[in-house]
């Protein structure tokens, strides 16, 4: 009798831990910045800005306000719960992408002080780097929080110093405050996560990479060379350890425990209950008693859900930049031309925009995704 | 005697178990919802960041409203004061929409003054101009001279500027945001008044997001 109906009992048991619930997941809800994140970054790729910004903004809203006290977070903190059931705001050089783009987008409405805002608080989200040299050290940001200030007429020359010191890819140029025509471009496919360790609990970086390392600008005569002043790889594995990463330790030290006390009980129980000369030994007993244990103990080992989040914004570039230039009013044509380290055309864009004299800034976004 | 004694307690810890897993809706805050709750402009929602929010805005453009009516060029003005709105400047970390500051100050203080202040719509020029110009051209019926310009000018610019600072470390995030207005003599360039309002707020984000 009790050979047949512990295991159902377990199984029953089972199935309920850790088949969860028909609403217990929330996708929709978790995932639902990611999807804006993706498509936002689609938009502005495809050139419909308008699209992308109400997008950014309800992301933006989320990232605004604090997690503390918020409960899917507080869950995936627990056991029995994966990081990814959190809702996702992303890691920092997500996060960061999401006020860049958005602050581009402010600058294009003529909102430069908002664009500001923008990128100050993208730095921001950088700010919390483990190590003192990798904290808040994108140039293009200090670079642009400067400029918009110096187009304010104020004094960027701070923020072009902090810019300046730490530019790895290019070096940035003085403030144009005539120029009339600002251009972002991006690059490359920007880095993707995966997950590390027995239990996949460490959360791991793969490069992402760019065939064109330069864009040639052409416009009204004019022929610029322009670089890329940030790397989004190089930004992403140089934050250090998360908070969460102690966390998924955790986790995955008592996953492990547990698997191994559950195994150790079961062989034991196995060896007492098999070992017992008669019915109803208390050899018998303390046998089946530890195979019970031991049953129970690998069903939390495997209801344990170490593993780290790997969800990613999976459209962003590698490469980001800037330029500026002074193009004379009326109807123009730029052509980009995103050249390899060879010097070889990647890939050509164009764009046809009109310069409005004495009007506000004419920002261009590119972008070498097809 | 065997079978109860081993099958009671699986049978419990089966019970726990379930107990423990929940119900079918666990994982979800809030299943049914949260009805629609009404809050004061000036109380703090359950959704709350370290940046610029409704209760800041209120408590801000009212502090500022009750300042401007105590100067004496409002409380004694001979005639009424013809006041021009100017952008305020954004020198925070927070995209904010600045208009939403002006226009409640503007409101208050049109509320309040029953008519001592007069607010100019020069953000309306265009419409305005374009209206003049269709009287001008006879294509539409004007009370006066359409030719005479009687477009207003302003005794006073009204404007301000938000400043903030910053920290974010691992103890947690803390902004301090300085809000500060001035009204501008338009004829002098002096500035008659300027009073300011800070607030500074922090907060620790949840482990799994740091």
């Amino acid at each position: 009798m009790f050979r047949t109906r512990t295991p159902a009992a377990l199984l029953v048991c089972t199935s309920v831990w850790l088949g969860g619930c028909a609403t217990g997941t929330g996708h929709a809800d978790r995932d639902r910045v990611l999807h804006e994140y993706r498509e936002a970054a689609a938009f502005l790729q495809a050139a419909r800005f308008a699209e992308a910004k109400p997008l950014l903004d309800d992301a933006l809203l989320s990232l605004g306000g604090l997690t503390a006290g918020v409960d899917s977070a507080r869950k995936a903190r627990g056991y029995f719960h994966s990081e990814s059931s959190k809702g996702f705001r992303g890691e920092p050089y997500e996060r960061v992408m999401a006020y860049y783009y958005r602050g581009l987008l402010y600058w294009m409405d003529g909102e430069p002080d908002n664009a500001r805002a923008c990128f100050r608080n993208a730095q921001f989200q950088d700010a919390d780097a483990e190590e003192g040299k990798y904290q808040a050290d994108y140039a293009l940001l200090d670079y642009l929080d400067g400029y918009v200030t110096a187009k304010l007429g104020g004094d960027g020359s701070d923020a072009l110093r902090r810019a300046r010191a730490v530019a790895r890819l290019a070096s940035l140029p003085d403030y144009d405050r005539n120029a009339n025509v600002l251009v972002f471009f991006d690059m490359g496919r920007g880095p993707s996560k995966y997950a590390a360790g027995e239990y996949h609990e460490q959360l791991r970086f793969l490069p992402g990479h760019s065939a064109p390392t330069a864009v040639n600008l052409r416009v009204a005569g004019l022929s610029v060379r322009s670089g890329p002043a940030d790397d989004l790889t190089f930004q992403a594995t140089t934050r250090g350890g998360r908070q969460m990463d102690y966390v998924l330790a955790n986790k995955a030290v008592f996953k492990g425990t547990t698997d191994a006390f559950g195994n150790a009980a079961i062989v034991s129980g196995a060896v007492l209950a098999a070992g017992g000369s008669h019915r109803h030994s208390a050899a018998d007993e303390v046998g089946a008693g530890l195979l019970v244990a031991g049953v129970l103990a690998k069903i939390v080992s495997a209801a344990t859900t170490p593993s780290a989040d790997v969800r990613m914004w999976d459209n962003l570039p590698n490469y980001i930049g800037f330029t500026a230039l002074r193009v004379p009013p009326g109807e123009q044509r730029l052509t980009a031309d995103f050249i390899d380290p060879a010097g070889r055309v990647v890939f050509t864009r164009e764009v046809n925009f009109t310069v409005v004299p004495g009007g506000r800034d004419t920002v261009l976004y590119l972008s070498d995704r097809h | 005697m065997y079978q109860r004694s081993v099958i009671a307690p699986i049978v419990a810890l089966a019970a726990a178990a379930v107990l423990s897993a929940g119900c079918a809706s666990s994982g979800v805050k809030n299943p049914s919802g949260t009805g629609v709750t009404v809050l004061n402009a000036d109380e703090q929602g359950f959704v709350a960041g370290t940046g610029v929010e409704s209760q800041d805005i209120v408590s801000v453009t009212d502090k500022m409203a009750r300042s401007i009516l105590a100067r004496p060029q409002i409380q004694n003005a001979q005639g009424t004061p013809r006041v021009v709105l100017l952008p305020l400047e954004n020198n925070t970390r927070f995209a904010v929409n600045k208009d939403l500051l002006l226009t409640r100050m503007r409101a208050r203080l049109n509320s309040q003054t029953q008519g001592k202040v007069l607010f100019l719509a020069r953000d309306r020029m265009a419409a305005l101009e374009k209206e003049q110009q269709l009287k001008q051209s006879g294509q539409l019926t004007s009370n006066g001279d359409p030719n005479v310009v009687a477009f207003q000018g302003a005794d006073f610019f009204l404007t301000g500027s938000l400043d903030g600072s910053s920290t974010r470390n691992a103890r947690g995030v803390s902004d301090y945001i300085l809000y500060t207005f001035r009204l501008i003599d338009a004829r002098t360039s002096g500035i008659v008044w300027e009073d300011m309002a800070e607030i500074k707020k922090q907060g620790l984000e949840d482990a799994a997001y740091r």
